[in-house]
């Protein structure tokens, strides 16, 4: 008797006929009138293709999208360095790996939680805080480093991070130089190009500007990582109301057509490469123009878009556990909770964002803390119920009879382990509470953090040393071509 | 000879921002003999000032004003030539997002915004370099200059133009602006901008404040 088929419950926000009026939209928007390609490499690939190219535009057929999606890979996996299988991940349908976001300027200062730049030493805190966490399955830096080298934060940020966490990272960079050398740190760090090819250890997240615009280097990225296959995200941030129509649907179809520009350049490079659509989908907050990372429509949004990415046989990269609020509050914990159970229930592959604060402009590690507990939550609701003879213990039950408890029962020792032990909601009693100190949630994450940013060493000792030299190799190579004055990639 | 012309039609056309309907009560006002600066002081900007006044009570939201923007701005085009150098105090602005930045709806934004509170705008576009400013100051001579950068790559270009204002030696002409969601007061004083607006609503306020009081110093001196 099998009774688990389906047994992972998700909520579905679109039917199969919304699904494919919204992907026929796509195709209309994308055959007529198509999106702005700065790139002439990329005008010039697609022209080849039977794009109508006209100046920047680039108007793709049918045809072209359906090849595009018939080669790109459903299931792809993204290994650790350390070959710890525990951490690797499979994408594929029903797992949601949920991780931080790239690129704040600012970030809470661990010690005084006071908003500041966000600083090199900042993205190893991140990397080590997110190792330790059980629930975050890939990682981003939360911040954009001021103090190195300008043009070369992209790499200062991920030679930090790789060799701080095992937890896959998710990396960005300014243009394709950063890409290069982020690259190669992944190959050093996995002890070279076959290994890399065969398990390959991070992810590059690239971004196309709404409404319609692949920017020079957001295309040109795409197809360095194409190239070389390494698995990319390439999403917009597409503002409803704003960039986008102000309704649903009219944002969805934007907002396809936004990645699939990346799609169809990726997989007609290299088919086969790995390729993650979808990004932030949220809606302009009309009294405060700001782009909410609080609102309930950046959930529902996202939900139908990762409905729509998976119609298109896509991964999606979704967003949660980010906040409108300026501190941690109960504001940013509602909002966390909210956005983070709705991802989970839709089945979204990534969901990235997970503490960002004050709308995307502040990275809070702290927020990441409590958004781990969240998700942690929300995953006992994603497992369901798992029917089986075993777990109706019918027998154990009729053996009990009535009255009694199930306390000192095999069963109850052999499954009671599978609730979710929380590490920091609070369930103690009034005298327990009183008792010590009287204490708070903030309380409570604060001092987890700052417990792990203390205790919790990470992966560094561990990092070989020939490849820990092949990063400053890489980090000095990359100064001295920037001392030098070397151009660096020109748009065109 | 009577006044049949009443300027709350140009005031309501202005809050609920019905551009086509500004424009031709504007020229209805003119040609029944109202005076520009009329048309101006007791329609277009009572109209402007009382959207300002709905959008801090919540009662507005920003797609309305921005058409509130749009319908006295259509107004203001069809007096602005006919205006009294002193009556038409606010002037010009050239604005737009610097070299290798293609975002281009916040910096559209405070354009609408600016064109709300009476400015004649010039928008440069996306991804302008240096010179296309200069030039623009050299040959619009706004008072105000608005860039816009909404990467930290790019951020720093906005202090490029500012250095290169003081090489033409125009800094002084004009007061510069700047806005983008990565920047701050503190960068904005680093790189010797006037005033930073953090939002839309914000810039106007600012530039008015700004105004103000240097007025106010010169009155002084």
């Amino acid at each position: 008797m099998n009774l688990t088929e389906n047994r992972t419950p998700h909520f579905e926000v679109l039917s199969d006929d919304q699904k494919e009026t919204i992907y026929n939209g796509m195709i209309k928007t994308l055959n007529t009138t198509g999106a702005n390609v700065h790139h002439e490499g990329a005008r010039e690939l697609l022209y080849s293709h039977g794009c109508d190219v006209d100046g920047i535009r680039v108007r793709i057929p049918p045809q072209l999208v359906l090849r595009a999606l018939a080669s790109a890979p459903p299931v792809t996996e993204i290994f650790c360095w350390d070959g710890d299988l525990r951490k690797k991940i499979l994408v594929e349908r029903g797992r949601s790996y949920f991780g931080p976001g790239p690129t704040p300027p600012n970030f809470i200062d661990p010690d005084t939680l006071e908003r500041r730049p966000y600083l090199r030493k900042d993205a190893t805190t991140v990397a080590r805080v997110c190792d330790a966490l059980p629930n975050i399955g890939f990682v981003q830096s939360l911040g954009s480093i001021n103090d190195v080298t300008g043009p070369l934060a992209d790499i200062y940020e991920f030679a930090d991070m790789i060799r701080n966490t095992t937890t896959p990272v998710m990396s960005w960079s300014f243009a394709r130089e950063g890409c290069r050398d982020q690259h190669r740190m992944a190959i050093a760090m996995a002890g070279g190009e076959e290994n890399f090819k065969r398990r390959p250890n991070y992810i590059f997240y690239g971004e196309p500007i709404s409404p319609l615009v692949s920017d020079f280097h957001a295309i040109d990225k795409c197809m360095y990582c194409a190239e070389h296959r390494v698995p990319q995200v390439y999403s917009p941030c597409s503002i409803g109301g704003g960039t986008v129509p102000a309704t649903h649907a009219g944002q969805l179809v934007v907002a396809l057509s936004e990645s699939m520009v990346g799609v169809v350049v990726a997989q007609l490079l290299n088919p086969g490469t790995s390729i993650i659509i979808g990004g932030v989908q949220s809606i302009l907050d009309m009294r405060h123009s700001i782009y909410s990372y609080g609102a309930p429509e950046l959930s529902i949004l996202s939900a139908a878009m990762t409905e729509m990415a998976h119609y298109c046989g896509l991964p999606m990269y979704s967003t949660s556990g980010c906040t409108d609020t300026k501190k941690m509050d109960v504001q940013s914990a509602m909002e966390a909770a909210f956005s983070i159970n709705a991802a989970m229930m839709s089945g979204a592959d990534f969901v990235h964002d997970n503490g960002y604060t004050e709308s995307g402009i502040t990275g809070d590690v702290f927020q990441t803390v409590m958004d781990d507990e969240l998700i942690g939550m929300a995953r006992i609701i994603e497992n369901g119920v798992e029917v089986t003879e075993e777990t109706m213990a019918v027998d154990v039950i009729c053996n009990g009879g009535p009255g009694g408890h199930y306390l000192h029962e095999d069963h109850t020792m052999k499954w009671f382990k599978t609730d979710w032990t929380p590490t920091l909601m609070e369930r103690g009693s009034y005298e327990d509470w009183v008792a010590e100190g009287k204490t708070s949630m903030k309380d409570w994450i604060l001092a987890k953090t700052r417990d792990l940013i203390a205790n919790h060493e990470g992966p560094r000792e561990k990092v070989p040393e020939e490849a820990d030299e092949a990063l400053e190799e890489i980090l000095k190579e990359a100064e001295a071509r920037v001392a030098q004055g070397a151009p660096e990639t020109k748009a065109g | 000879m009577t006044m049949t012309f009443d300027m709350k039609e140009i005031v309501n056309g202005v809050i609920k921002g019905k551009i086509d309907e500004v424009k031709a009560l504007a020229e209805q006002a003119l040609s029944e003999g109202i005076s520009p600066e009329e048309i101006s002081s007791q329609g277009l900007v009572v109209g402007m000032d009382a959207v300002g006044e709905r959008w801090k009570n919540d009662e507005m939201f920003m797609p309305e004003v921005l058409r509130s923007a749009k319908a006295m701005s259509s107004g203001m085009d069809v007096i602005r030539d006919q205006l009294a150098e002193k009556d038409n105090q606010v002037g010009t602005m050239v604005i737009g997002t610097v070299e290798g930045d293609l975002h281009d709806i916040g910096k559209d934004l405070a354009a609408m915004m600016f064109e709300g509170a009476g400015y004649k705008v010039v928008n440069l576009g996306v991804d302008q370099p240096s010179e296309v400013f200069i030039e623009a100051v050299k040959e619009h001579r706004p008072q105000l200059l608005g860039i816009s950068a909404l990467l930290t790559t790019t951020m720093p270009r906005m202090g490029d133009i500012i250095n290169e204002l003081k090489e033409a030696g125009i800094r002084e002409q004009v007061t510069v602006i700047i806005g983008g969601a990565p920047v701050t007061d503190d960068f904005s004083e680093s790189i010797g901008a006037d005033i930073y607006a953090p939002n839309a609503r914000s810039g106007v306020e600012r530039a008015r404040e700004f105004f103000k009081k240097k007025s106010a110093e010169s009155g002084s001196n």
